[in-house]
């Protein structure tokens, strides 16, 4: 079911300040920053060899990553997997009563994702994806 | 398409003897080879640098590129073709022809050195250069270890070229230069700025930390469209260019006053002798070229530039989850998610139990504390288990951890890590957005 890790991720205070970090001072090549507004959080993902580390700021209060920034403070906040069947892996962590944050998948930066509850995973935060290639997508849309 | 290097850059010149004389000059330091392709008709000297290697050329007798060769001579001296390096010749092909670019097929290649006696292998593939926007391009595999060509020994430490900073194509019809190299060959576009009052427009597209810098027009003139590029020049990196300019010029090489640069921060002088149809900068990056206020200015906003770095982060090693009880831990990831935390390593402080992905290179990692006075612990009792850490691959650790320090990252020293082969440092979390973050180098497999 899993293939590799496909991202870690990072909440921060402010984006800026952390691009001097990984950015400039990492050397780490951003390939996409974009606000999501209906998630609340500005996002930024940088290569790192077959990995990349995704920076969440919160742009809104009253999301999950405003939450834990203010409980928590900056730091590592998730690890996403990428796998091969999303819907199918899903259905089987239902099916082995595994606590579950989303019990459906959605479309998030990385792709179709869904978010294992902590408490499932002695207290880390685990994301699945699986991300969308542009062939599907396009017979998706054509279809 | 796995992604290209530049290899090596190929200067064309009628008299290989006096050219590899002169290019000792300009370099500060002596060749690495003096080669010979019967196949081929031609013979070669090679310099190899920090980041790549340049090869003086020139016909000798009949061969499969020497009448190519001697065609272009025929037209003045210059930078003849670019090599891109790969390390699977056969995908680049495959993928190169399906993005309808009609590479010929890899054939096998090797160079004798004349003088040293060494004898290195490669396949190579070329490319018409009517489909390459008139640019003599070609695909090259090495086979030989890197230390089959030894790197050129420095005649004057301090003042020699250490490595290549640029390549100049000057091209009469930019998008389509934007086409070849970003759309065909898959070269990061790192900026695209146009500067109205010197009616010119300059692409730089990436190939690892090389740059080859397009330059043409502001605004495309319809005479240009279609016309084919030309390789134009090549900027040398130096540490010291005053060192260097003064070293060029006692030698007889008639080079520029040192000036400003273009980019912030650096300084840069030309040569005008010596060069045999290559228009020559020499450029030395200065502490302000590295900051980040010194790229606004370029328009570059999201790149940074890894020909200035001092190290390069090559991927992600592994994220570390503390766990109290790695028996348990090692179930739970294997039943819920298919984890195989199978590879356990233990000492007197910590016990390590990792995972490898199918698909990927960053392995889980889980941690569990053996006294309470080990970080991992400390960490579970504030903020309980979960992800505690992730480690980043780099090529050096020691030269990592000088840049970090420099740079206002606090680091410890490099050690050597729990996992075999490996040396490790780690940076302070205050300093990278709360993040433990420990740098990991791989060493060279002794087995």
């Amino acid at each position: 079911m899993i293939r590799k890790i496909h991202h870690v991720g990072v909440v921060v205070h402010s984006m800026d300040q952390a691009m001097r970090f990984w950015r400039d001072t990492l050397g780490l090549h951003v390939h996409k920053l974009e606000t999501i507004q209906e998630q609340g959080v500005k996002a930024a993902l940088l290569t790192l060899g077959d990995s990349e580390i995704e920076l969440l700021e919160p742009v809104a209060p009253d999301t999950g990553v405003a939450r834990y920034l203010q409980s928590r403070g900056e730091g590592l906040h998730h690890v996403c997997f990428e796998v091969d069947d999303i819907e199918a892996d899903l259905q089987e962590l239902k099916h082995k009563q595994v606590e579950l944050i989303d019990q459906q998948t959605r479309l998030g930066l990385a792709g179709r994702i869904c978010f294992l509850h902590p408490r499932a995973m002695h207290g880390a935060l685990v994301e699945l994806c699986q991300p969308i290639d542009d062939a599907a997508h396009h017979e998706a849309a054509h279809a | 398409m796995p992604d290209l290097t530049l290899d090596h850059v190929v200067i064309g010149v009628r008299d290989l003897d006096q050219a590899s004389a002169d290019y000792a000059l300009l370099l500060g330091r002596g060749p690495s080879w003096h080669g010979e392709h019967p196949k081929y008709g031609t013979r070669n000297t090679l310099f190899r640098i920090d980041n790549t290697y340049v090869e003086l050329l020139a016909p000798a007798g009949k061969g499969r590129w020497s009448d190519d060769l001697r065609r272009f001579l025929e037209k003045g001296e210059g930078v003849y073709a670019l090599a891109l390096g790969t390390d699977d010749i056969n995908a680049v092909v495959k993928d190169l022809r399906n993005r309808e670019l009609p590479v010929e097929s890899p054939a096998d290649g090797d160079g004798l050195d004349r003088l040293g006696g060494g004898h290195r292998f490669w396949r190579n593939a070329r490319v018409a250069e009517k489909h390459t926007n008139g640019v003599r391009i070609f695909f090259i595999q090495h086979f030989s270890p890197p230390d089959a060509l030894p790197v050129a020994p420095v005649a004057a430490e301090g003042a020699h070229v250490t490595r290549m900073d640029h390549v100049v194509v000057l091209s009469p019809d930019l998008e389509n230069s934007k086409r070849l190299w970003g759309g065909v060959l898959g070269a990061r576009l790192a900026l695209d700025r146009t500067f109205p009052e010197r009616n010119t427009r300059i692409l730089f597209f990436r190939l690892r930390d090389i740059t080859i810098e397009i330059s043409g027009g502001a605004v495309q003139t319809e005479e240009g469209m279609g016309k084919p590029d030309r390789l134009w020049g090549i900027a040398w990196g130096v540490d010291n260019l005053e060192a260097a300019v003064n070293r060029m010029r006692a030698a007889g090489v008639d080079v520029s006053d040192v000036r400003r640069g273009a980019k912030p921060g650096t300084l840069v002088a030309t040569a005008k002798s010596h060069t045999h149809g290559v228009a020559t900068l020499l450029i030395e990056h200065t502490p302000e070229s590295f900051s980040p206020e010194s790229r606004l200015p370029q328009g570059v906003a999201y790149d940074n530039d890894p020909g200035r770095r001092a190290f390069t982060a090559t991927g992600l090693h592994h994220v570390a989850l503390a766990v109290t009880d790695l028996d348990e831990a090692r179930r739970l990831w294997r039943e819920t998610l298919g984890v195989h935390a199978n590879d356990i390593l233990e000492s007197p402080a910590v016990r390590l139990a990792t995972a490898r992905m199918p698909g990927g290179e960053a392995m889980v990692g889980l941690a569990q504390a053996l006294t309470s006075q080990h970080r991992i612990a400390e960490w579970i009792e504030q903020r309980g288990p979960g992800m505690f850490a992730i480690a980043i691959q780099v090529d050096d650790v020691d030269a990592a951890v000088r840049d970090l320090r420099a740079k206002g990252v606090p680091a410890t020293d490099p050690e050597y890590g729990a996992m075999p082969g490996t040396r490790v440092a780690r940076l302070d979390a205050a300093a990278t957005n709360g993040v433990s973050i420990q740098l990991v180098q791989r060493l060279p497999d002794l087995l």
